[in-house]
C-alpha cells in the first residue's frame, strides 16, 4: 500500500496538533535558531532596538488579536492597558525593586483586573459602538495618568528602573561563555522569548474549547448562546486575557525604555495596534507577529533608504520639494492602502496563499 | 446667570463644530458601513484650501469657503473612486484601515505644501463681537451656528426630497434591493464621500477663521467629534446634530464650573466629560439616542 | 539553492564574529596635546554630530527651525574653517516624530556614527534617551528649557530654564509692571510637562514674593473653545495672568479673552508667541495687554553683536528662513557644542570620554548677547543664565517683538536652586 500523502489528515486530533507536519516542525526549529542567532549576527544597535520594539508590539498585538480577531470585539482602548502595564512595572519593579519574575506577572495581573472591569461593557455594546467606547477609555485613562501622580509622576512622567535578571542572567548585560552581550542583544532575547511564549499560549487557547467558543461568539453570538456557549462569560474572559497580555507588552516597553510619560498612551498607539492586527490578518497569531514587523520595521526601512529617492530634501535647509521625513510618513500610508487593496485579508492571507501553493505542489493551480 | 448663558453659547458654538464633523462621519457610515478615520485629514485639507483661496488668490471669503468645499468634495469622491471602489464587498476592517492609511498620506502632503507654521486666514469674522443684553457673542461663533443650521436643514431637505437623497437612503437601507431597483450604488458611495469631505472642509474653515489661526494639528478635532457621532447614534444624521450639541454643551459647562463643582476629579475634567457622557448614554441606550437598533438574527 | 543559502548564512556568522556587542563604544585613548586621534564619529578631519528632532508631524513646527538654527551655526563655522579652525562639522539629522520610542531607535541608529548630539528635542524624548546616554557616555544638548537638565552630566543645556523666565516676569510685574503682591495673580498652563515648569516657577515666585496664586486654569493642547477658562479667570478677578502655552492655543486664548473684554496684564512664556500673531486680528489686544518673556534681544537688533551675526548668517546660509525664536535657540546650541568640541580638541581627545571630560573642564561660555552667559563645568557648579528679556508686540519689527526690558535678572531668579532629575 502506498504511503499516505504528507498533507493527509486522518483525524480531528491530528488536525489540531500545533506542529504536526514535518514542515511545521522544521519551521519551528528554524524560527528558534533565528531567534537565538539573530542578535549575534545583527549587532547593529539600530536594528536591534527596532526589533525589540517590534517584539514588544507583537506581544500586545497578539493580545488584541485574541480579542478582536478571535472574539470579534473591537477595542480601541489597548493603549490604556499598555500604559497600565508600564506604570505597574515602574512601581513594582522600580520602586519596590521586585525581580522580573514578580513584576511581569504583577503587570499581567493588574492588566487582567482592569480588563475585568472594562469587559462587562462588551455585554451591552456591539461592534463600532464598543470600539468608540473603548476609545473613550484611552482619554479617561490619559486623564488618570496625568492626575494620579503618586504612581505615574503626572505630566513629568516617571523613570522605570526595573531589574531584568532571570537567575544568573541579567538581560542588561548577558555574559555567556566568556562573551559579553549588550543591553539591546539581551532585550532582544527576553522580548522575543516572551513573544514565543505568548504566541504559544494564545495558539493553545484558541484550539481548545474556550477558543472554539470565542470564535462561535465572534461569528454569531446569539447562535453561540443557543448551542450552549455562555457568550457573556467568554467576552469578558477575552477582555481579561487580552488586557493582561497588553499589560505585559507595556511592562516590557517601560522597562526597555526606562522612562514613560502620559503622552505616549494616546489614541494613535491604539490605532497602531489595530493597524497591526488588520494588516497582519484578523484571527491569526502568526499574522499579528507579521503585522508588528510590517508596521514597526517598515518605517525604519523607509527611513533608512528614503534618502535614495531622487528629488527629495534629505536634510533641513537642503534642496528638494518634499522632505524625506514627510515622505516617509506618506510612503507608509500609501503602502498600507496599496497593500490592503491588493490583499484585504492581510499578511496572513498572503502567507496562507503561499502555504496552499506548496501544500498542493506540484498541482498548484 | 450671565456666565451660565455665556457658557451655554460657547457650548452651542462648539457643539455646532462637532455636529458638522459628526455629520460627515454619519453620512459615510450610513451608506458604506465604515468609520472614516481620514475625516480629520479632510478637514485640515479643506481648511488649507480655504486659506489658499482666501489669502493667495484673494477671493472673497464666502467664495473661498464654497470653492474649498467643492475641492474637498472632489478629493473625497476621487479617493472613493480610485481606492475604495475596489474594496466593495471586502471586510469592513480592511476598509477602515485604508481610511487610516489615507490619514497618514494626507498629513505629510498638507505640510509639504503649506508648511508647519501657524497661518492666519483672511476672513471677515476674526474676533469681532456683537453685544446683546449683557452677553457677548463672537461673530465667528454666530456664523458657525448659523452655517451649521443651514447645512443641516439643507441636508435633511436633500435626503427627503431629492431623487439622489432618496437613492442614498434606499442604498443605506438595503444595498441589494437598491441595486435591483436600478440605483447606482457607486454613485451613492461617491456622493456620500463628497458630502462628508465638503462638511469637513466647512468645519475646518470655520475653525481656522478664529484667532488661533491654522496649523496642521487642526484635524485633531475629528477625534473629539467621535463621541458626538456615537451619542447620537452612528447611522442617524439627526442624532449627529443632537449629539454634537449635547457634547458641546456638556464640555463647555463642565469647563465653566470646573473650579466650583469638579475640582475633586482632578484638573481639566472637561476634556473627558464627552467620553464619560458617551459611555453613560450608551449603557442606557446601546445604539445611541437616535440610532437604529440592529435586528439580531440567529 | 539550499546549500547556497546555508553557506551565505555561515559566511555571515563568521564575518559578524558571531559574538556579543557589550563592550563596544567608548575607547579611544588620547594624549593631552597634539591632534586628536580619530574615533567614533571623527575620521581625523570631519566631526559628525547627531540631531534628533521632530522633522515631521505636529511638533515639526519647532523641530524644523531649531534644526535650521543648528545648521546655520555650523555652516558658518565650517566656512571659517571649522572647530579649532581645521575640523569641519557635519550634522546627521534624524526624525523622531516627537515620540520617545522612535527617539530611542534613532538614537541607536546614529550613536555609532557621531561624536555627540547637538540637539535632542523634547522633554519626554530626552528623558527616554538619558539612561542610554549615561551608559554609552555620550553628550547631548537637549532642546528644551527644562530645569531638570542643569544637573545632568551627559546633557549640555542652553539658555535660562522656563522657571527663570516666570520668576523674572513676576519680578517685572511687581516692580516696573505696576502690580503689587496683593493683586490677583493667576496662571493658565497647558496640561503637560511644559505647563508644569511654568507652574513650578510661579509657585516659587509666589513663595519668594509673598503673594498667592488666585486661580490656575489648565487646558489640553488642541482645545477648540476657551470660553470656560477665560470666564473662570475673569470671574476670579485676575489682574495678571501668566500664560504657558504654544502659539495655536495661545492665539485662541487671547482671541477669546479679547472677545470677552477681559483685559488683565498677560505675561506669556516665549514659546507661546509666533510672529503671525503680530499681523493678525488679535494684534491690538496683544499690544494693549501682553508682554512676552524670553531671552536675548529683538530680531535684527544691530547693537547686540550676536544678533548682528545671526541675521547676517541666516541671510547667507538659510535664505528662506523666517525670524524665529527656535532658530536662535538652535543656533545657540551650535555655539555651546562648538565650545565643548574646541575644548576637547585642545585636550587632544574627541572620544566620548574626551568629550565628557572637556564638558567638565569647560568654563563660562558667552553667547554674544543672544542669551546670557552659561557657566558650564562639573554638574554641581553649573550655573544657567538667570536673566530674561521682556518684549512687547510691535508689528513694525521683523519678528513682531520690541524690547521692553533687556536682560533683567531678579534676586529671586538668582536664588533659584536646580535639582537633579528625580
Amino acid at each position: 500500500m502506498a504511503k499516505p500523502h504528507r498533507n493527509l489528515v486522518r483525524d480531528y486530533r491530528q488536525d489540531l496538533r500545533l506542529f504536526g507536519s514535518p514542515a511545521a516542525r522544521a519551521g519551528l526549529a528554524a524560527m528558534l535558531v533565528t531567534l537565538v542567532m539573530l542578535p549575534m549576527v545583527v549587532q547593529d544597535d539600530f536594528w536591534l532596538s527596532v526589533l525589540v520594539y517590534v517584539g514588544i508590539t507583537a506581544v500586545g498585538a497578539i493580545g488584541l488579536n485574541l480579542l478582536t480577531g478571535y472574539c470579534g470585539q473591537i477595542s480601541l482602548g489597548h493603549a490604556f492597558f499598555i500604559g497600565a502595564g508600564a506604570y505597574v512595572t515602574g512601581w513594582a519593579g522600580g520602586e519596590l525593586g521586585l525581580p522580573l519574575v514578580l513584576w511581569l506577572p504583577m503587570a499581567a495581573l493588574a492588566g487582567g483586573l482592569l480588563g475585568a472591569v472594562i469587559g462587562p461593557f462588551a455585554l451591552r455594546l456591539r461592534g463600532h459602538y464598543l470600539a468608540i467606547v473603548t476609545l473613550g477609555l484611552v482619554f479617561v485613562g490619559e486623564h488618570l495618568w496625568r492626575n494620579f501622580r503618586g504612581l505615574t509622576g503626572g505630566n513629568s512622567g516617571t523613570s522605570v528602573n526595573a531589574p531584568v535578571s532571570l537567575g544568573p542572567i541579567d538581560f542588561n548585560r548577558v555574559e555567556l561563555a566568556g562573551e559579553v552581550y549588550s543591553r539591546n542583544q539581551g532585550y532582544f532575547w527576553l522580548v522575543w522569548a516572551l513573544v514565543a511564549i505568548v504566541a504559544l499560549l494564545v495558539k493553545n487557547l484558541v484550539r481548545t474549547r474556550p477558543g472554539r467558543a470565542l470564535q462561535a461568539v465572534r461569528d454569531r453570538d446569539q447562535a453561540a448562546e443557543v448551542i450552549g456557549v455562555r457568550a457573556g462569560r467568554y467576552k469578558i474572559g477575552a477582555f481579561v486575557v487580552s488586557s493582561a497580555i497588553a499589560s505585559v507588552a507595556g511592562a516590557l516597553f517601560g522597562s526597555y525604555q526606562q522612562f514613560v510619560s502620559p503622552d505616549e498612551w494616546n489614541l494613535l498607539l491604539s490605532i497602531q495596534y489595530i493597524a497591526i492586527v488588520i494588516v497582519g490578518g484578523l484571527g491569526t497569531v502568526f499574522g499579528s507577529i507579521l503585522g508588528a514587523v510590517f508596521v514597526g520595521a517598515l518605517p525604519a526601512l523607509i527611513d533608512r533608504f528614503g534618502d535614495a529617492i531622487p528629488g527629495v530634501r534629505t536634510s533641513v535647509g537642503g534642496e528638494g520639494f518634499i522632505s524625506v521625513f514627510a515622505l516617509n510618513q506618506a510612503i507608509f500610508g500609501v503602502l498600507i492602502v496599496l497593500f490592503l487593496v491588493l490583499e484585504p485579508r492581510g499578511l496572513a492571507g498572503i502567507w496562507l496563499r503561499i502555504k496552499a501553493y506548496f501544500k498542493s505542489w506540484p498541482f498548484s493551480y | 446667570m450671565t456666565a451660565f448663558l455665556q457658557n451655554c453659547f460657547a457650548g452651542l458654538a462648539l457643539g455646532s463644530t462637532y455636529a458638522l464633523v459628526a455629520l460627515g462621519f454619519v453620512v459615510i457610515f450610513k451608506s458604506t458601513g465604515v468609520i472614516n478615520f481620514a475625516q480629520g485629514g479632510l478637514l485640515a485639507l479643506g481648511a488649507y484650501l480655504g486659506y489658499t483661496f482666501s489669502n493667495n488668490l484673494l477671493l472673497g471669503f464666502g467664495v473661498a469657503i464654497l470653492l474649498a468645499c467643492l475641492a474637498a468634495a472632489l478629493v473625497g469622491a476621487g479617493f472613493e473612486r480610485i481606492v475604495l471602489r475596489r474594496m466593495v464587498g471586502q471586510p469592513p476592517f480592511a476598509v477602515i484601515m485604508i481610511t487610516i492609511g489615507l490619514l497618514f498620506i494626507l498629513e505629510p502632503v498638507i505640510t509639504a505644501i503649506w508648511g508647519f507654521d501657524n497661518l492666519q486666514v483672511r476672513n471677515p469674522w476674526n474676533i469681532n463681537t456683537v453685544e446683546l443684553g449683557g452677553l457677548v457673542f463672537g461673530v465667528k461663533d454666530l456664523w458657525t451656528i448659523g452655517l451649521t443650521t443651514a447645512v443641516v436643514i439643507g441636508f435633511f431637505a436633500f435626503f427627503k426630497y431629492s431623487p439622489l437623497g432618496l437613492a442614498m437612503r434606499v442604498t443605506a437601507f438595503d444595498p441589494e434591493a437598491a441595486l435591483a431597483q436600478g440605483i447606482s450604488a457607486r454613485r451613492v458611495y461617491a456622493v456620500s464621500w463628497a458630502i462628508a469631505a465638503a462638511l469637513a472642509a466647512l468645519a475646518g474653515i470655520a475653525m481656522a477663521a478664529g484667532p488661533g489661526g491654522l496649523s496642521p494639528s487642526i484635524g485633531f478635532i475629528a477625534l473629539a467629534a467621535f463621541p458626538a457621532m456615537i451619542v447620537g447614534g452612528m447611522d442617524s444624521p439627526g442624532g449627529a446634530v443632537l449629539g454634537g450639541l449635547v457634547i458641546g454643551l456638556a464640555e463647555a459647562l463642565t469647563r465653566g464650573y470646573q473650579d466650583q463643582l469638579f475640582s475633586w476629579a482632578g484638573d481639566n475634567v472637561s476634556i473627558i466629560v464627552p467620553y464619560i457622557l458617551m459611555i453613560v448614554i450608551l449603557l442606557i441606550r446601546p445604539y445611541g439616542l437616535l440610532g437604529t437598533k440592529d435586528v439580531r438574527r440567529v | 539553492m539550499h546549500r547556497r543559502i546555508t553557506l551565505a548564512l555561515a559566511a555571515m556568522l563568521v564575518i559578524a564574529g558571531c559574538g556579543g556587542a557589550g563592550d563596544q563604544g567608548g575607547g579611544g585613548s588620547g594624549g593631552t596635546a597634539g591632534a586628536p586621534p580619530s574615533t567614533t564619529g571623527f575620521d581625523g578631519t570631519t566631526i559628525k554630530l547627531g540631531v534628533l528632532s521632530p522633522l515631521s508631524g505636529p511638533v515639526a513646527v519647532i523641530g524644523l527651525p531649531l534644526t535650521a538654527g543648528n545648521k546655520i551655526w555650523f555652516d558658518a563655522l565650517n566656512q571659517r574653517g571649522g572647530v579649532a579652525g581645521k575640523y569641519k562639522v557635519e550634522l546627521v539629522q534624524e526624525d523622531t516624530q516627537y515620540k520617545p520610542d522612535v527617539t530611542v531607535q534613532q538614537y541607536n541608529k546614529v550613536k555609532g556614527n557621531v561624536v555627540a548630539f547637538t540637539q535632542v528635542l523634547g522633554t519626554a524624548p530626552t528623558l527616554a534617551v538619558l539612561p542610554q546616554l549615561k551608559t554609552d557616555k555620550v553628550l547631548a544638548a537637549p532642546a528644551s528649557l527644562d530645569a531638570l537638565w542643569v544637573r545632568e552630566a551627559n546633557l549640555l543645556p542652553v539658555g535660562g530654564p522656563y522657571q527663570i523666565q516666570v520668576i523674572n516676569a513676576l519680578d517685572h510685574y511687581l516692580t516696573d509692571g505696576g502690580g503689587s503682591k496683593d493683586a490677583k495673580i493667576c496662571n493658565m498652563i497647558q496640561d503637560d510637562v511644559y505647563g508644569e515648569a511654568g507652574l513650578q516657577g510661579l509657585q516659587y515666585a509666589a513663595q519668594k514674593y509673598g503673594f498667592s496664586i488666585a486661580n490656575t486654569q489648565r487646558y489640553k493642547t488642541g482645545t477648540e473653545n476657551f470660553t470656560g477658562q477665560i470666564q473662570a479667570l475673569a470671574g476670579a478677578g485676575c489682574q495678571m495672568v501668566f500664560l504657558t502655552a504654544t502659539p495655536t492655543d495661545a492665539g485662541k486664548i487671547w482671541g477669546t479673552a479679547a472677545q470677552a473684554k477681559f483685559t488683565p496684564r498677560w505675561y506669556a512664556q516665549s514659546p507661546a508667541y509666533a510672529s503671525a500673531m503680530s499681523k493678525s486680528a488679535i494684534t491690538p489686544y496683544l499690544q494693549q495687554t501682553t508682554l512676552i518673556v524670553a531671552e536675548g534681544t529683538e530680531w535684527g537688533d544691530e547693537k547686540v553683536p550676536g544678533m548682528k551675526d545671526l541675521v547676517a548668517r541666516t541671510a547667507q546660509f538659510g535664505p528662506g528662513q523666517q525670524p524665529d525664536y527656535y532658530l536662535a535657540f538652535g543656533y545657540n546650541q551650535g555655539r555651546a557644542m562648538t565650545a565643548v568640541l574646541e575644548k576637547a580638541v585642545e585636550l587632544g581627545n574627541l572620544s566620548r570620554d574626551g568629550i565628557l571630560n572637556a564638558m567638565n573642564q569647560l568654563g563660562r561660555v558667552s553667547f554674544d548677547g543672544l542669551t546670557d552667559d552659561y557657566q558650564y563645568g562639573p554638574v554641581e557648579s553649573r550655573n544657567p543664565p538667570r536673566s530674561s528679556t521682556l518684549f512687547a508686540v510691535d508689528p513694525t519689527k521683523p519678528f513682531g517683538l520690541k524690547t521692553v526690558k533687556y536682560n533683567t535678572t531678579s534676586d529671586a531668579a538668582k536664588a533659584f536652586e536646580f535639582q537633579k532629575t528625580g
